[in-house]
């Protein structure tokens, strides 16, 4: 994916940047910074993992927060029963232990992708995107009425979950530890995208017609990608309940699907690094603009709007000088 | 030389417009046949039905003695059977090499590998470069798609189909929008693979049609008026009274 | 029996209230290929509008006109601006830009009103309650609101069956390229249409006003129901979004109404109210879902 110097050298920016957060945050005493970094870098997975089937898959899915709040639940749900000493369903002991919960959580969130595509896959264009968004809401619903989870005000719990080695409750260590999964993920989806199931995948996108007069099925190669997508943003889902140890419903809601979607154009869709620089533009925008008004959204709306008409390279593919209005 | 594809019957209806009106219709094995007739025949129709496109309403198509009537459009492919559309039909953001190098993993069946990168995978270059010598295109290999000229398009078209191995190859228009030399070119090559493979071809452009077609079928509202051979075809009454006035090129 | 009914009256005026959504929603999609998110915007500023005139003039039906010139002249600047700008593009754009649009009306709202919703009378002579059958009295206000949508349904029948403005709308929806071809100024016809939409949503506002909370964000929640609405009725038609929106509208009332009971039968009173609100939010995705894996392009397709 690194094909120009010019790439070469943004990239690498961004990343001493990510590997020196801490330390600049500690240098300007501003601990804000070293927050603001760990909610860029988590965000930034599960953008990247809607750009998977978003940006090189071409399917548009609204209901992508679905699998982030998943993942964050399972932690949660997992968090509770421990503290409870209860089982979940009468035989799933509650844990702790990051090995043991945020596997469980991609797994969850793996799995219910896997539901949700295998169904949803069966449709496209318009009706694809309102019956991802339909499970997404489905599912919004049903964390709502769980009470027992907190319901509607969602639920705090009391540590972070244990980790080899460091103790997630120092910040510093919790930031790099998410920071390595990202760049983890990142290189994986780099292997994947530039492998033959990524060529397949990308061919879809471009003219899935083609694809199938060249004997193609596509479904399975984009359930595939939907499972595997829905995997990423469950782990990020539970990196983000860790850090703020609270889950609740708006996790799932579909205005965060939109936030996420937000991060890809923003960064620059079909990518790959692009949703790292739009959720570091989202969550920084967000941080800035808050602090002068309360109605930051309001500058935020017309932003959107004016990119998406004439920006659509995004902050990435305007830094690197790659992409562009495709086909 | 036995019938490779046989259509038997085939009907298509779109609302009141019967598009398809019992054709019938049979390419021997190694020939190339040509299908023509004038505008709004049916011919596109027709062959979307051949290749598993669209549903027929009724009728059977049996390729290589077999009924693949109800067979998807995937299904006909890994049976032999390819097609090259009258609109262009390429990935547009990959280059030529990219293109072909896919259609050659696809005919190879085997893209659930996640590691290895692809575009390194000399198994699939190899074979793709050589298709694309083959077409004419072997020195625009790295050039993006979107970026090549209207006839390398449709060359690059023809080497994706080739590299799905096929025993019959479905040919729509494949000169559409070329240029007397470009369509030269592309007839000699088609000529090239006669024999190799079997080709339904349809077209409009007559000098083309009659220096490649063994045997041509020309369709009138769906249906098969006439076959026969390109001499057999030119003598023809009922060709001639289909074409007349019809503004078409003059036999 | 009795409550049953008027839970089913209940529904039938939601269901008016997602039908004028809809139609403006379906229309656009069917003829422009553009999904609006932004038409619960709309909704909201027509919503907004119609209260504020109407608590300053003291008259409901000023609120009403109010109410609907603001969400014309707010959806008219909005297809001009920006929307004509996002036909010719993907799905994708459309959903982003649209939504960014979102975002900027929720906070203008809270600019100019507050985050506190905002008060919305039942006029006088549409208040209290008459009975329909005897010993089931049920307000006048929400009658006169399924009976303003049964006016509005069969007055758009009028307009697309009968007129040749209609006519465009149907060849419109079924063949955009067909309706360029006929040499119609294809811009007019779009604007027209938006229009009617923008029109419906600010009636749909200003009625609702009384009966729901006119507060910022209203728009989203009814925006994503009007969406269920269109793809169970079949994108671009109209006959589909009456279908979709009785539907819907019963279906979401009638399970809120009587699934947190059922479920009382067996399980704790405070488990069944939490379950049976939740499960029944989720009725009408559950019954999307199905109509979408058993008719995959809806109920009454346009395009057929």
């Amino acid at each position: 994916m690194v094909e120009t110097r010019r790439q070469f050298i943004v990239l690498g920016a961004g990343l001493v940047l990510l590997l020196v957060l801490p330390f600049i945050a500690q240098a300007l005493g501003s601990p804000q910074l070293l927050t603001i970094g760990t909610r860029v870098v988590i965000y930034a997975m599960a953008a990247a993992s809607l750009d998977l089937i978003l940006g090189f898959g071409g399917m548009v899915s609204f209901g992508h927060a679905a699998f982030f709040g998943l993942g964050g639940y399972v932690v949660g749900i997992l968090a509770f029963q421990s503290s409870e000493g209860t089982a979940l369903f009468g035989f799933i002991p509650g844990a702790t232990a990051s090995w043991i919960t945020w596997p469980a959580a991609m797994l969850v969130s793996a799995a219910a992708a896997a539901i949700v595509g295998a169904l949803s896959l069966r449709t496209s264009g318009v009706h694809f995107i309102m019956i991802t968004l339909a499970f997404a809401q489905m599912l919004f619903f049903l964390f709502v009425s769980l009470k027992v989870y907190g319901g509607d005000d969602g639920m705090s719990f009391r540590r972070r979950n244990e980790f080899p080695g460091l103790d997630l409750r120092d910040s510093t260590a919790f930031y790099y530890v998410c920071l390595g999964l990202l760049l983890a993920f990142l290189f994986l989806c780099r292997q994947l995208v530039r492998s033959r199931f990524g060529m397949v995948l990308q061919g879809i996108r471009q003219n899935e017609r083609r694809m199938g007069a060249l004997g193609l099925a596509a479904y399975r190669y984009k359930l595939t990608a939907f499972i595997i997508a829905g995997g990423g943003a469950g782990l990020a889902g539970a990196l983000m309940a860790n850090f703020l140890r609270f889950v609740s419903p708006d996790m799932l809601h579909w205005t965060k699907s939109g936030e996420l979607m937000v991060m890809v154009i923003l960064g620059g869709v079909g990518t790959l690094f692009g949703p790292v620089f739009g959720a570091a533009a989202l969550v920084g925008l967000e941080s800035v603009l808050a602090g002068w008004t309360e109605h930051w959204m309001f500058v935020l709306g017309p932003l959107l709007v004016i990119i998406i008409l004439f920006a659509k390279r995004g902050v990435y593919g305007f830094l690197a000088g790659i992409g562009g209005p495709k086909g | 030389m036995s019938a490779l594809l046989e259509v038997q019957g085939l009907i298509k209806r779109f609302g009141g417009l019967t598009a398809t009106d019992n054709l019938n219709l049979d390419v021997r094995e190694g020939e190339i046949h040509a299908l023509i007739g004038p505008n709004g025949a049916g011919k596109t129709t027709a062959i979307a039905q051949l290749c598993g496109e669209i549903p027929p309403n009724a009728g059977t198509i049996r390729f290589a003695g077999e009924d693949i009537t109800a067979l998807t459009m995937p299904q006909r492919v890994a049976k032999g059977l390819a097609r090259s559309f009258q609109i262009t039909s390429v990935l547009p953001e990959f280059s030529a090499l990219d293109n072909v190098a896919l259609a050659v993993q696809i005919a190879a069946g085997s893209s659930f590998r996640f590691w290895k990168n692809a575009r390194a995978d000399r198994s699939l270059t190899d074979p793709a470069r050589a298709l694309l010598a083959e077409v004419g295109l072997g020195h625009r290999g790295d050039v993006r798609t979107s970026d090549l000229a209207h006839g390398e398009q449709r060359q690059l078209e023809l080497a994706m189909a080739l590299a799905t191995k096929p025993r019959l190859l479905l040919l729509d228009e494949p000169m559409a929008g070329m240029g007397q030399t470009e369509s030269r070119a592309m007839t000699d090559f088609l000529l090239s693979l006669k024999g190799r493979i079997t080709m339904l071809l349809v077209e409009h452009d007559m000098e083309a049609v009659f220096a490649l077609a063994d045997r041509i079928t020309v369709l009138v509202y769906g249906h098969a008026v006439a076959t026969g051979t390109p001499a057999e075809i030119r003598d023809d009454p009922a060709v001639k009274a289909a074409y007349l006035g019809d503004g078409e090129e003059a036999v | 029996m009795l409550l049953f009914l008027e839970q089913v009256l209940n529904g039938l005026q939601f269901g008016v209230m997602l039908f004028l959504l809809a139609a403006g929603l379906t229309l656009v999609f069917g003829i422009m290929g553009l999904i609006n998110l932004a038409q619960g915007s709309l909704y909201m500023v027509g919503a907004f509008a119609a209260a504020f005139t109407a608590n300053y003039t003291g008259s409901f039906l000023l609120g009403l006109l109010g109410g609907l010139a603001a969400a014309a002249l707010v959806g008219m600047a909005m297809e001009c601006l920006i929307l004509r700008r996002l036909y010719a593009r993907d799905h994708l754009d459309q959903v982003l830009a649209t939504f960014g649009l979102i975002l900027f009306f929720n906070q203008a709202m809270v600019m100019l009103f507050g985050r506190q919703p905002l008060r919305a009378e039942i006029p006088p002579f549409l208040s209290g309650s008459v009975e329909i059958i005897p010993g089931v009295p049920y307000p006048i206000y929400r009658l006169a609101i399924i009976l303003v949508g049964i006016l509005v349904a069969f007055g758009l029948y009028l307009i697309i069956q009968r007129t040749r403005i209609g006519m465009l709308v149907r060849a419109g929806a079924t063949s955009r390229d067909m309706v360029r071809a006929l040499g119609v100024d294809i811009r007019l016809l779009y604007t027209a249409v938006f229009g009617l939409g923008a029109l419906l949503a600010g009636l749909a506002g200003a009625l609702a006003g009384p009966v729901f909370s006119v507060q910022v964000g209203m728009g989203d929640q009814i925006l994503i129901t009007t969406f269920v609405v269109i793809v169970i009725g079949g994108v671009g038609s109209i006959r589909g979004a009456v279908a979709g929106a009785l539907l819907v509208g019963l279906v979401d009332t009638l399970t809120r109404a009587f699934l947190p009971g059922i479920l009382k039968t067996f399980m704790s009173a405070s488990d069944a109210d939490g379950f049976g609100g939740g499960l029944s939010s989720m009725a009408i995705y559950l019954l999307m879902a199905v109509v979408l894996l058993w008719r995959p392009r809806g109920l009454f397709p346009a395009h057929g």
